[in-house]
């Protein structure tokens, strides 16, 4: 009687399990599913970036989403009064936000741990915050054009916008995993359950050719230029001629990288790599460098310079109106001659000035590793007219990027290679390191002439018309511009383009600086802007970068 | 015969019962601390988010530019010589 007892106490006791069970497993699924079986997505850490140091310019950091569950608040007025107080955020706008119909509503995103901790501790009922991580520049906006910055697609999710956090986003963002787990009513694993983990891939580290030394010096001052010689806006781009890594890149305005969305989009535009310009009289040394490649002059042959040259219906003369009589193709540098230039041109043929254009990446991308670089435009050859192929020898009628024409400038000062720039040397992932290397296109001319041109430039320098506060003991090759700026196809006189490029130490240069001034209004000419500006930034990489004096 | 039958199913039975009782015990202590290691995880990633912004913070320029301040290496600190009796009188 006893076990029969017993018996029926174990059935009773199992058909309450399976009963149970059944409702669980199968009336209830799998709409409860989520009460037993988390699964939870594993964001991976975006990548950071270093410059060539290793030192940061972009970390991850802690931050909050502050929302609110309106079914749970207990105290409406206080917890809008609180929250108001707390995030510095007017009563109304918290208050227009919480959709009381709602059962969860965000609130606030991008808050620091401190302000999570401050809130947490008013202790307000149907308040949570959700775990999340932002962008942290150590170094402020420094070099805000080259970094890119982080937005949100359509879809909520991270994406990386221009600059690098555009041109690497894949990389910097790399993969999510995900954990699958049965949990008890505590949210405790339970084991002989379902327990699946799949690891993120934590996005790639990028290491720069970036000395943010070199770009702290380059964007101090330029700034300090902008104000000196009131111009609208500049660029000053630093490489290593003989590889085209970037060492800094500045371009001025630019924007507050944590709060991008308060700028409008004008100011993202880096001018360096987007913007179209007439290069003006920096473009002379490499039209010369084709024509000694080409052996169609010698630095010491001479022209006659008398006056204006009349091209078709166009006058060219010089900046000054004034004319030397016999000078050297040397001199020609030196003085920035518009028509001795026409000469060399002439000299070189047509035909060669356009394949040398071509061969100096002009109308090209250059395929440097930052979103939004345009190509430039070199019209189809059977579109020039005889005024052009005159006057895109002192580098006016075409249109180039300012990275165009360092990347062209390296070339001739380098042996003759024209390199790729570059501002991403190292990849790092969990697993590998992948280095990038320099990278030649090509040759565009020999080494001879290279150096004959690099001897150019420094006697361009020393023998200049304007007199410069150099560096003294020091050899330093460079050349002046001062572009017009075309206006619905006219010139007009009182905006022009100053620049000015340069190297040093000029027998075995060390970096290669170009320096550009929009709209300059104390001075139009290069030589009274964007050169002084040059010979201040050349001083201060002088000593940061210990150069002794070869003179 | 009988009697060692229900004496065995019933040592076996209790014998099962204590061992359920062990792995279900066991299996929440080791849930619990499957759930502290991750929340401790958590933690220390975290943390280690904020020391790396800390770190960067002391290495940043911004900040050797307020110790400059500070300690008054500014360029407005200008160099008085010996030679310059003038000075030497103040």
């Amino acid at each position: 009687m006893k076990i029969k007892f017993i018996f029926l106490l174990f059935i009773v006791f199992y058909l309450t399990i399976v009963v149970r069970l059944f409702f669980l497993q199968v009336i209830y699924s799998p709409a409860n599913k989520s009460e037993y079986l988390k699964t939870n997505k594993l964001n991976p850490i975006r990548g950071r970036i270093y410059d060539q140091e290793n030192q940061a310019l972009v970390l991850n950091q802690n931050s909050y989403q502050l929302y609110v569950e309106p079914k749970k608040i207990e105290d409406k007025d206080k917890l809008l009064r609180l929250l108001s107080e707390s995030l510095k955020v007017e009563e109304a706008s918290i208050s227009a936000k919480l959709d009381m119909s709602k059962y969860w509503v965000a609130i606030a995103g991008g808050l620091p741990q401190e302000q999570k901790d401050k809130i947490d501790k008013l202790n307000l009922k149907g308040i949570g915050f959700d775990y999340q991580t932002k962008r942290f520049y150590p170094e402020a906006s420094l070099s805000a054009h080259i970094l890119g910055f982080l937005g949100k697609d359509n879809q909520g999710e991270d994406v990386g916008h221009l600059g690098l956090e555009g041109f690497y986003d894949r990389d910097l963002r790399g993969l999510p995993g995900f954990v699958e787990t049965e949990r008890d009513i505590l949210g405790r694993p339970i084991l002989i359950g379902v327990q699946q983990r799949v690891e993120a891939e934590d996005g790639r580290d990028l290491i720069l050719t970036i000395d943010k030394n070199v770009q702290e010096i380059s964007k101090n001052r330029l700034l300090e230029g902008l104000e000196k010689y009131k111009a609208k806006k500049g660029c000053v781009i630093t490489a290593d001629p003989k590889t085209m890594a970037i060492l800094s890149l500045v371009c001025l305005p630019d924007y507050d990288i944590e709060k991008y969305y308060l700028f409008n989009e004008n100011f993202y535009k880096n001018l360096a790599i987007a913007d179209l310009y007439e290069p003006g009289s920096v473009f002379k040394p490499l039209i010369v460098a084709a024509a000694l490649d080409e052996k169609k002059i010698k630095p010491n042959d001479t022209y006659n310079e008398t006056g204006q040259i009349a091209v078709g219906e166009y006058n060219i003369k010089t900046w000054n109106d004034k004319y030397e009589g016999k000078i050297s193709m040397t001199r020609i540098l030196e003085k920035s001659s518009n028509v001795g230039m026409v000469y060399i041109g002439e000299k070189l043929g047509n035909k060669k000035i356009y394949n040398y254009l071509e061969k100096f990446g002009f109308g090209q991308n250059t395929g440097i590793d930052l979103e939004g670089e345009a190509s430039g435009y070199l019209k189809p050859k059977a579109n020039w007219y005889p005024i052009d192929y005159a006057t895109v020898t002192f580098g006016q009628g075409i249109a180039i990027t300012p990275i165009q024409m360092i990347r062209a400038f390296a070339s001739i000062i380098n042996g003759g290679y024209l390199m790729k720039p570059y501002i991403v040397q190292k990849i790092i992932s969990k697993n590998k390191i992948t280095e990038i290397k320099p990278q030649v296109e090509r040759r565009v001319v020999s080494q001879m002439t290279s150096e004959i041109i690099r001897k150019m430039l420094i006697s361009t320098v020393e023998n200049a018309e304007a007199k410069w506060d150099r560096p003294k003991g020091f050899l330093i090759g460079g050349k002046t511009g001062t572009a017009q700026v075309p206006i619905k196809g006219i010139y007009d006189a009182s905006k022009t383009i100053a620049s000015f490029i340069g190297f040093a130490p000029a027998n075995n240069p060390r970096f290669l600086t170009f320096v550009i001034l929009y709209e300059p209004q104390s001075s139009q000419w290069g030589s009274e802007t964007a050169a002084p500006l040059f010979f201040e930034i050349t001083k201060d990489l002088i000593v940061y970068y210990g150069i002794s004096p070869s003179q | 015969m009988k009697n060692i039958f229900l004496k065995t199913t019933g040592l076996i039975m209790t014998g099962l019962v204590i061992a359920n009782l062990f792995v279900f015990i066991s299996g929440i202590v080791i849930s619990d601390e499957i759930n502290n290691f991750e929340q401790k995880t958590d933690n220390l990633h975290k943390i280690n988010l904020t020391l790396e912004k800390e770190a960067a913070n002391l290495g940043s320029i911004k900040f050797a530019l307020s110790q400059a301040k500070e300690f008054g290496f500014t360029n407005s600190t200008a160099p008085q010589y010996i030679d310059q009796l003038k000075f030497a009188y103040r």
